[in-house]
């Protein structure tokens, strides 16, 4: 089930992101449907598997952009992995939690793409694209990845088992 | 901290390790690697691209078609006004279109400048935010291949940067990382037109002494990239000329509608036939 889950995703995902996504593009910035599917795999399923899908989303999304091949199979890469850490050490996640990590780890990857970019053409200004990208993606990225984890099933299941923790200790 | 970890877990990660290395140690061939491992990656990913783009076209035909429907009687009226002045504009215009087949017989234009090009759909847009890009249904299959230029019959849409076996990505004249050679038409004065980040397009390093004016029509030189002499690229919508510096600049907005785009065309020989006879006779 999860194996036929992610491979529609790698499958689905950048098609959606680069066809019907544009119509909910706010100010030409749209936000990064590849960036929340990678950490909410990391969060919920481990760094490994946050790490493998982030790669594989990552590469499909350099196909189908005029950047680099690289750059957001490293980048993504690195949120599977930092979303599994997240996860693994945070024992009561809420749609809250989950709202700022992701922005956090948005502005974080936009970021490293900003220097990057700024490296490859010496045309980039890294403040006025921080400002005009990064942020407005990170708060869209953030307010979508609450709602979707929100929505989840495994969420409320995960809540329900720390519920039932907590009640074995009394509360 | 590694020892905690599985011997799965510190494979992969090991991995990931040696990748980071081999693609910041070999920019280049890392990247011809990935290029080549992309391809069949790109042509799977590329048809559930082209089932969307049919179904978005598809509704947007049905929504299109619905609002139609509400407003046709009012519609029908105006059509048959509009009739009236077509017909009569029809007449004047086969008219012209006699003399124009004349003109162009005895000038010999045909033979003159013909560039070849292919039409191409676009289905999408970048996948990222980072760049102005669309994606286009002809790719490595079709013959089309990085550089080349896409233009519209408005005007000069952008120029390939990437190709897959069945799409390719068109940076567009709009982004800050596109650079090709314009003149102004009527001064035949030389400068780069690059994107900006406001979504329109600048023409840089034109001589301070340079007459310029708002909506002077800009046009490829044909000295750089995939187009040839002559294609609309905007409008001057502002001139900057600021004191102490040596070149002037102007803003331009594209002529061709980069938002609303849905069939380009690719040229794919961008020299005209005469200067391709002229280098052979040299």
């Amino acid at each position: 089930m999860k194996q036929a889950l992610y491979a529609g995703l790698i499958l689905g995902l950048v098609p959606f992101q680069v066809t019907a996504l544009n119509y909910a593009g706010i100010v030409g910035v749209r936000p990064d449907l590849a960036l929340i599917a990678t950490f909410l795999i990391g969060f919920l399923s481990g760094g490994i598997e946050g790490l493998l899908m982030g790669v594989l989303l990552g590469c499909v999304q350099d196909l189908f952009s005029a950047g680099s091949l690289w750059v957001n199979l490293i980048t993504k890469g690195l949120i599977g992995i930092l979303a599994g850490l997240l996860g693994r050490h945070l024992a009561n996640a809420t749609p809250v939690t989950v709202c700022a990590f992701l922005f956090v780890l948005s502005v974080l990857s936009g970021s490293m793409t900003a220097v990057w970019i700024r490296a490859e053409d010496n045309l980039t200004v890294v403040p006025h694209i921080i400002q005009s990208v990064v942020l407005p993606q990170a708060l869209f990225d953030a307010t979508l990845g609450a709602v979707i984890y929100w929505l989840m099933p495994g969420r409320r299941r995960r809540e329900a088992e720390f519920g039932d923790d907590m009640a074995l200790f009394g509360r | 901290m590694l020892r905690a970890l599985s011997g799965t877990t510190r494979f992969i990660l090991l991995l990931l390790a040696l990748l980071l290395s081999v693609i910041f140690l070999l920019p280049k061939q890392t990247r011809s690697v990935l290029q080549t491992v992309g391809q069949p990656i790109s042509a799977v990913v590329f048809l559930p691209i082209e089932a969307l783009t049919t179904l978005e076209q598809s509704v947007i035909g049905l929504w299109q078609e619905y609002v139609a429907l509400r407003h046709v009687r009012e519609d029908n009226r105006q059509l048959r006004r509009d009739l009236e002045v077509l017909q009569r504009q029809n007449s004047e215009l086969r008219e012209s279109a006699i003399a124009a087949q004349r003109l162009e017989s005895l000038l010999e234009f045909k033979e003159q400048f013909v560039p070849h090009t292919v039409a191409a759909r676009v289905m999408g847009r970048d996948s990222t935010n980072w760049y102005s890009s669309v994606i286009l249904d002809k790719g490595d299959r079709d013959g089309i291949r990085p550089e080349m230029g896409v233009m519209t019959s408005a005007g000069i849409v952008g120029r390939v940067v990437k190709t897959g076996p069945f799409s390719s990505i068109v940076l567009l004249v709009t982004d800050p990382h596109n650079a090709i050679t314009g003149i102004i038409q009527r001064s035949r004065d030389e400068g780069i037109v690059e994107g900006t980040s406001q979504g329109r397009a600048r023409i840089k390093y034109l001589p301070l002494l340079a007459n310029i004016r708002v909506g002077d029509i800009v046009v490829t030189s044909g000295l750089t990239g995939g187009f040839p002499r002559g294609i609309v690229i905007g409008n001057v919508l502002t001139m900057q000329k600021e004191e102490g510096e040596l070149f002037q600049s102007a803003e331009i907005a594209p002529q061709a509608d980069l938002s609303k785009l849905e069939e380009v065309l690719i040229i794919t020989v961008p020299r005209s036939l005469e200067a391709q006879s002229d280098v052979k006779s040299k």
